[in-house]
């Protein structure tokens, strides 16, 4: 616990003393996508991993927090202080009323009805194009104004301590939910539903609260993705961004808070450096989740933690014959 | 006053009547053995009085309260906590962990006071842990306590469950088979632990057992059940010495031979 909660420090820390030193263009903007997707996956791992209900729907409220944050910005002309939470409190209160509803089934019914009710919401961005504009979706989406006047690279760095500071949001969320009694009761219902409802806990509760509070973060990153990119389109539903958090949070490790942010920082990476892949490189991530799934079903953290657990055994093994004696 | 009280409470899955008809008291402060062969629906009826089924026909009262089939979570609010046949703990949490997410009732903060903590929430953790500890010594889990609860031996898992069931501070404790595994040293010192509950950690027991030796230990009554109805209902020696009970487990071919 504490462990954790220093290194969780230290990665923003770095992150911030990071901004310093980058100046490239390139470098900042992949920069920017670790900490978006870090931001992602670790509001999609707050269901996956510590209620332990599969959400193939996560996407809907990526795509709400962005069509929410882009027509907030062109119509009303909010400026993004305003229109992230804006993103976050629409999202959150679409992933409540989801929930309440999807949340009442398990295991398969869920994932395939969440899976549905994203894939809803994208035929929707896609036809109701009075108001999304359809496939040609949001362009323009209005810049704080001082950045007009700045350069490239400090617009990107502006967005990276931007990033920065909701990916601390999410990580002080997450970390306060997960070491609290109601995140006790959200593991409780993940590992055992029978024992939780013995011990007074009602599952959909822990289950509606994760779910709410990943929505909250996941809208306000897609607000951010909308203002970042300065456009919003259907895709914002698709399933490559789904497929993008699965494999951060399956290859870093569920149900731990540094798990994600490692696997938003390798997938990221990887993702960059296999463009030269091109068609090769789904295959490739393919064969790489089947391989974590197969050889390390808790993810890189749970390998490390299971490392730690043994040598810990060891030493116990050890101490104990003189404790029976 | 009864504590708790079961009136002509009935289940039948299909054509099948798990339970009939049944009726029985715990009175305040006492330890009752729900006993019978396999099949009886004893199991059946440990998850009618805890809301895991709902019954055909019957009530049930707690605490001149009718709690009938209210939902599991809400009988363990009003303090009915039950334990499970097979074994039902949080296996990758440890000992400690186990007991500690058992005090969730206890524990319970405004949910806004998840994510900005203030004294109270850091009073309320600090005396989970003490409690907890406390839990996990009174079992006699101790020298275990930071074990991860899937290392455990058979008897120290059955020790756990009961101490999660502590945790949530029952009222009245159900437990379901908790010897069940144990070998006949291991159910003596388990039933020693068990009489010294009533009064202090709980007030009364329920207890479903196939160990006759620590059902005559422990109980003050015993309620017989065979092909789910209520066969006996006494004094554990005057049970015992019931020839439809002993009928019941060992066949009227017994008295025939004889």
């Amino acid at each position: 616990m504490k462990i954790e909660r220093n290194v969780l420090i230290a990665v923003v820390v770095v992150a911030l003393l990071l901004g310093a030193v980058l100046r490239d263009q390139y470098v900042l903007h992949v920069a920017v996508m670790v900490l978006f997707y870090a931001v992602l996956a670790s509001s999609l791992n707050l269901l996956v991993g510590y209620v332990g209900e599969f959400s193939l729907g996560h996407t809907a409220f990526l795509g709400m927090g962005a069509y929410t944050a882009a027509l907030c910005a062109t119509h009303f002309g909010w400026p993004m202080w305003l229109t992230l939470p804006a993103g976050g409190i629409v999202a959150g209160i679409t992933g409540l009323v989801v929930g309440a509803i999807t949340l009442r089934l398990q295991g398969p019914f869920f994932v395939i009805v969440t899976l549905a009710f994203a894939e809803v919401l994208r035929l929707t961005a896609m036809n109701w194009i009075a108001l999304t504009n359809g496939p040609m979706g949001l362009a323009g989406i209005a810049q704080p104004a001082w950045l007009a006047g700045a350069g490239i690279t400090e617009a990107k760095l502006f967005y990276y301590y931007v990033a920065v500071l909701l990916l601390a949001v999410t990580v002080y969320l997450s970390y306060r939910l997960v070491y609290s009694n109601a995140g006790r009761a959200a593991v409780a219902v993940r590992e055992n539903r029978y024992v939780a409802q013995s011990i007074g806990i009602r599952p959909l509760t822990y289950a509606l609260l994760a779910l709410g509070l990943g929505a909250f973060l996941t809208g306000m990153a897609g607000g951010f993705y909308a203002h970042y990119i300065s456009f919003v389109g259907p895709e914002v539903f698709g399933f490559p961004f789904m497929l993008s958090m699965i494999i951060m949070v399956l290859v870093g490790g569920k149900g731990t808070l540094l798990g994600p942010l490692l696997g938003a920082l390798l997938v990221t990476f990887l993702e960059e450096s296999l463009r030269e892949a091109k068609e090769l490189r789904l295959s490739i991530f393919g064969a790489a989740v089947m391989a974590v799934v197969l050889f390390m079903p808790r993810g890189l953290m749970g390998f490390l933690l299971r490392r730690r657990e043994q040598r810990a055994e060891a030493v116990a093994s050890i101490a104990r014959p003189e404790s029976v004696a | 006053m009864s504590f708790l009280e079961v009136r002509g409470m009935s289940k039948s899955f299909g054509g099948n009547h798990a339970v009939r008809d049944i009726s029985f008291d715990v009175a305040d402060g006492e330890i009752v053995g729900l006993i019978g062969p396999n099949g009886a629906g004893k199991t059946t009826c440990f998850n009618l009085i805890t809301g895991f089924y709902a019954p055909d026909a019957g009530r049930v009262r707690f605490r001149d309260e009718d709690v009938t089939a209210l939902k599991p979570y809400q009988m363990a609010r009003k303090g009915i906590v039950r334990s499970f046949q097979k074994t039902n703990i949080l296996k990758s949490l440890t000992v400690f962990e186990n007991v500690l997410t058992g005090q969730y009732l206890a524990a319970k903060q405004p949910l806004w006071r998840t994510f900005f903590p203030g004294r109270s929430v850091v009073k309320a953790e600090a005396d989970a842990r003490e409690r907890a500890e406390e839990i996990v010594r009174t079992m006699g889990l101790g020298a275990r306590i930071n074990a991860p609860a899937s290392l455990l031996a058979c008897g120290e898992l059955r020790l756990l469950e009961v101490a999660l069931a502590l945790a949530a501070r029952p009222a009245i404790l159900m437990l379901d088979e908790p010897a069940a595994g144990l070998n006949s040293q291991e159910a003596k010192r388990f039933g020693d632990v068990l009489t010294t509950l009533p009064g202090g950690w709980v007030r009364s027991v329920l207890l479903v057992e196939h160990n006759m030796g620590l059902v005559m230990d422990v109980c003050d009554r015993v309620v017989v059940m065979n092909f789910g109805e209520k066969l006996a209902e006494g004094e554990p020696a005057h049970v015992q010495a019931d020839p439809r009970v002993i009928e019941a487990y060992l066949g009227s071919g017994v008295t025939a031979a004889a």
